[in-house]
């Protein structure tokens, strides 16, 4: 292994090296964070909602009617959509996990105006919540049908109890065992009561990128306002031959208002998380085409590189190098320059990476993706050179004695 | 040591056959120098690729140290080149990006010497070029006569059967010519085969033995007398 | 002699078609990759409104909760909307050239001919000033004027699809519009408008369309119509009731004044400033006075509508390109390496260094305009990819089209990319002995 004549041979005509050194080590950096922020996103993508996204579709019923009931409609509506077969259950409410648009508050475990409080998504429901929703009760108990009210302009006060997700429950009493908050009173509203009467596993606020987004408290009562929001949890199988179904029940019930927006929960969960999955799309094709550059840029400077050295190659081989030793120099040669590139990539990758974290609050990268990055890299640049590293190893010997 | 018996190349194109050499023979004993002189285009230069084993031929035998090296593999010839010749080029072909050390030290690597006897070799025939001081110097510091030298050590530092030099000194003034020319004779005195193919006959006149090359023959003729007429 | 070394040039760039198509493909992806970010970057922080950018002002009060900011505590800024109260309040003083005081709502428009059923619309409720302050193009009529606002005239402003949709896009001024079982009248009908990014508000998402119609402010919160938008409360109101929200300090509109020049600004602000004052004497603004004026683009900037994955997405184009370069300046070097011979003979007839330099600078910038010229193609067809991805996004559209700036800017980027990425290799080129190579050729 000719180590040391290689190395010195290079730092005495540099510059092509440093070039593809200086590409291998500015494509190390990108695709290490390229695959940091890819990580990073379909972590994001790949956190449950809580609810029962499979089977879930909901609509938005918008009221225009000037008479309209809305606690007859909205009755009378729930019944229907209970009633048809295939459904498990439906709850008029205010919205869905990863929608993006709902309610939220903030909440404290003592009353008073001045007392900091914890943000909570809320979600109106009545008893058949937990159901329709598909939310898994950890401790207490549901609603009963008695405690359903109403919620809007015209209340004095909120709801005097809640369910709440496990995430809001930990941080409200950090120090509590979860069966026993069971029964505890937090305030809302600054000095509305609340008493927590159940706690489910899980339950995402509408808004993804909020960092209160596993808080979530479920009041039992019906939402005032022009916009109910249905939700309806359909048996296996059944939801999409359903949604049409409910959508002309609905309409067929009363023509005083119109039904708008339905949309599965899978669907509402892509449009949530588009723009991540277009990002993670958009990266792997920047790291593949940057990659391919690279590449391309090896072979090309190897190429010439080699073209330039032909005598010296017939010299080397006349003076005893076989073709797999000549193919081992370039092969070796490029391995070093790699290296090089490699390692300034790595240091690079890792002040990017700092650099992302503090502007864009990225999680800083698992430290395994660095070597995994140096291996491709390293691979990458032996394939790319080993066409030119071959073509060297084909100079015949003889080439050494042609003249000038 | 070296017996090339019978060997003819024939170059083929689509259209066109060269016959660069034919059934030319040559046999030479150890502790020889012979030069072999001829014109441009007399072939010379074949030989000197078949002698060193840089290509093969067509036609014939050819044997070093009683070992039939016609018929090789790549890998078998290499190593052939790297333990039994030691070359040397009209232009040096030294490498420019590497110093005299590690230049002499390129064939000692393919022979998978270790560390320790190659730095005393390298030093050895430096010492015996007389280039010691420049160990650490590139060739394009060095004039063309001390590049040559350096090619000289390069050759001699794996020991090998015979020296191949080719117009050793065509490309230095008359002054280097004449120290390189008395540092191959101090070499052949001391032992070494040298073969020397040239088209300078006061050169070969230096040597013990002339082969005079016309048309891909050897000439048969009063050596002195061609070179006379081609001088 | 530029001529000359133009031809000189293109006769290379022929003799060495692959590696010059290499170079000119280098290029012209590295400055694709980068046009593209750049052209949505360019779009998403451009002006909306470029002739009236400097006068309109967006107002903030900070009457938000004395024991937390509005911003939870970040930067201690003020709401990014004002109330009900403060925003009638400041409109009926008029101390500005003109005010505006709207927010987004929802309304269910029954049209009359019985085969086309009721549909939503996005409204937005608003005063008189909206449209001459924001310059919405009319296709028939105008906007209401202040009289209409102080008379609860039911009027609407529709916009072009709306028209279409309803009134098959005739002009439909003077005609009426049920909304929500209410009797409105056309007074006018927009063009397209669009708004990019729609500033005059930014609190849900910067970049949706106008909305599809408009209607008094007045007339809408005399019938109840709450926002679509965000609706901010930090303090709880004691009654129910709609009048009690109206009262509240709920936030949940936006205000923007028309003022011109430095002194207008003056007056404004210290107008701002003693009816904040006054309403700390009866109570209100228990935090210390934090109002402001941005104009619409110190606006854009404070609310940041240019997307995160947008910047990072310009920050690595920008080293794609860095790279695609590097790349670009190892193929020049080769291939005047190659031509060193060339080079040589050329000095030893008479060039000097400054000739060579011109000669191979040229020969650079020929190759970056080329791929400057394949740059632009490729640019739309990387934007034409963004439009697939993101087509979720109806506003996609308008962030995905090139003007003129845009395509030179990627004709200037290559060439003076590849101009830059020339220096090095047309350094080494000079430094080449005339009689070097000679004997190479």
């Amino acid at each position: 292994m000719e180590i040391g004549p290689i190395w010195r041979a290079l730092m005495r005509n540099k510059t092509a090296y440093v070039l593809i050194a200086l590409q291998i080590a500015v494509t190390m950096a990108i695709m290490v964070n390229a695959v940091a922020i890819i990580q990073e996103r379909n972590r994001l993508m790949a956190r449950p909602s809580g609810v029962d996204e499979l089977n879930i579709f909901h609509l938005e019923s918008v009221s225009f009617a000037v008479d309209f009931d809305r606690a007859a409609a909205i009755a009378e509506d729930l019944e229907a959509i209970r009633a048809m077969p295939g459904v498990v259950d439906a709850v008029a409410s205010n919205t869905v996990p990863l929608r993006n648009g709902g309610w939220s508050s903030s909440v404290a475990t003592d009353p008073g105006e001045d007392v900091d409080g914890t943000g909570v998504a809320i979600y109106f429901t009545d008893d058949h919540g937990l159901d329709t929703y598909g939310l898994n009760l950890i401790a207490g108990e549901n609603f009963a049908p008695t405690d359903i009210g109403w919620y809007g302009l015209s209340s004095t006060r909120w709801p005097s109890s809640g369910i709440i997700s496990r995430e809001a429950a930990a941080t409200l009493f950090p120090d509590t065992p979860v069966p026993e908050i069971v029964g505890k009173t937090i305030y809302i509203n600054s000095n509305d009561d609340i008493r927590i009467v159940g706690i489910v596993e899980r339950l995402q606020a509408a808004w993804k990128s909020w960092d209160g987004v596993e808080r979530s408290m479920l009041v039992p009562a019906f939402l005032e306002g022009s916009g109910t929001r249905y939700v309806i949890r359909t048996e296996p199988g059944y939801r999409d031959e359903l949604m049409p179904q409910v959508e002309q029940k609905l309409a067929e019930i009363n023509d005083g208002r119109i039904i708008r927006d339905m949309m599965t929960m899978d669907e509402t969960r892509a449009r949530a998380y588009h723009e991540d999955a277009a990002m993670i799309k958009l990266l792997v094709f920047i790291v593949s085409l940057l990659t391919a550059i690279t590449a391309l840029g090896i072979v090309g400077l190897a190429s010439f590189s080699v073209a330039r050295r032909t005598r010296q190659i017939g010299t080397r081989r006349a003076l005893g190098a076989s073709r797999p030793a000549i193919l081992r120099y370039f092969m070796l040669e490029n391995f070093m320059v790699s290296s090089v590139g490699i390692v300034a990539g790595g240091v690079l990758a890792v002040a990017m990476n700092i650099w992302l974290v503090q502007t864009f609050e990225l999680t800083p990268i698992a430290w395994y993706i660095i070597p995994v990055a140096m291996i491709a890299l390293w691979l990458v640049g032996q394939a790319a050179v080993f066409g030119p590293a071959r073509r060297a190893s084909m100079v015949p010997p003889a080439v050494a004695t042609r003249s000038v | 040591m070296l017996c090339m018996h019978n060997i003819s190349k024939v170059y083929r194109t689509d259209s066109v056959e060269t016959h660069a050499l034919r059934e030319f023979s040559l046999t030479v004993d150890e502790g020889e120098f012979v030069s072999v002189t001829g014109p441009s285009g007399s072939g010379k230069t074949t030989f000197l690729n078949i002698a060193g084993l840089l290509e093969e031929f067509t036609n014939g035998k050819y044997e070093l140290d009683g070992n039939d090296v016609s018929r090789l593999n790549d890998r078998d010839r290499s190593r052939v080149r790297n333990e039994k010749i030691g070359f040397i080029f009209q232009s040096f072909n030294l490498i420019p990006e590497l110093d005299i050390y590690d230049n002499v030290d390129v064939p000692l690597r393919y022979r998978g010497m270790k560390a320790a006897e190659r730095k005393q070799r390298i030093g050895r025939v430096i010492e015996m070029v007389g280039l010691a001081s420049r160990m650490h110097h590139l060739p394009s510091q060095l004039s063309g006569g001390q590049q040559q030298r350096v090619a000289i050590a390069r050759a001699l530092a794996g020991e090998p059967r015979f020296l191949l030099a080719d117009e050793p000194t065509g490309n230095l003034d008359s002054a280097m010519a004449s120290s390189v020319m008395e540092l191959l004779t101090e070499i052949n005195n001391s032992g070494t085969t040298i073969i020397m193919v040239t088209h300078e006959a006061t050169l070969a006149r230096r040597a013990g033995r002339n082969i005079s090359v016309r048309d891909g023959r050897v000439n048969s003729g009063p050596a002195m007398h061609i070179a006379a007429a081609t001088a | 002699m530029i001529r000359y070394y133009i031809k000189l040039g293109a006769l290379s760039i022929r003799k060495n078609p692959v590696l010059s198509a290499l170079m000119v493909a280098a290029i012209a992806i590295g400055i694709s990759a980068c046009m593209t970010i750049l052209n949505i970057n360019y779009v998403m922080s451009g002006n909306p409104i470029p002739h009236r950018s400097d006068v309109l002002f967006h107002v903030q009060l900070d009457s938000w909760d004395p024991n937390q900011s509005a911003d939870d505590g970040g930067l201690t800024e003020p709401p990014n909307q004002v109330t009900y109260l403060d925003g009638t309040a400041l409109v009926k003083a008029r101390k500005a050239r003109r005010q505006v005081l709207s927010y987004q709502s929802s309304r269910v428009v029954q049209p009359a001919d019985r085969d086309l059923r009721p549909f939503e619309v996005n409204a937005r409720s608003t005063t008189a000033d909206f449209f001459p302050m924001f310059d919405a193009p009319f296709l028939y009529g105008r906007g209401w004027d202040q009289a209409a606002d102080d008379n609860l005239e039911q009027v609407v402003v529709l916009g072009a699809d709306v028209n279409e949709r309803i009134f098959g896009g005739e002009n439909s001024v003077g005609r009426t519009v049920m909304m929500n079982d209410d009797v409105y009248r056309v007074v006018g009908v927009l063009d397209d408008w669009s708004l990019v990014p729609r500033f005059y508000d930014v609190t849900t998402q910067a970049f949706n369309e106008v909305e599809e119609l408009f209607f008094p402010f007045s007339v809408s919160v005399a019938k109840e119509v709450g926002g679509s938008g965000n609706t901010n409360c930090w303090k709880p109101w004691d009654e129910a009731g709609w009048s009690a929200f109206l009262n509240s300090e709920c936030v949940w509109m936006q205000m923007w004044v028309e003022l011109h020049g430095a002194d207008e600004e003056q007056d404004y602000m210290a107008f701002l400033d003693a009816y904040v004052e006054s309403q700390k004497a009866i109570g209100r603004f228990p935090r210390p006075a934090n109002n402001r004026l941005n104009n619409v683009m110190e606006w854009m900037a404070d609310q940041e509508v240019v997307a995160d994955d947008v910047q990072v997405l310009l920050g690595l184009a920008i080293l794609f390109l860095i790279v695609c370069l590097l790349n670009t300046i190892g193929l020049l070097l080769a291939k005047i390496m190659r031509r060193s011979g060339d080079i040589s003979l050329r000095r030893a007839l008479g060039a000097s260094r400054n000739a060579i330099f011109s000669q191979y600078i040229v020969e650079a910038g020929v190759i970056g305009f080329c791929g400057g010229i394949l740059g632009i193609g490729l640019t739309w067809l990387g934007l034409r990819g963004i439009e697939v991805l993101y087509r979720q996004y109806e506003f996609v559209e308008n962030l995905v089209r090139m003007d003129w700036v845009m395509i030179l800017a990627a004709v200037a980027l290559a060439i003076i990319s590849a101009l830059g990425a020339a220096l090095y290799p047309t350094w080494r080129a000079c430094r080449i002995h005339p009689a070097a190579q000679l004997k190479t050729l």
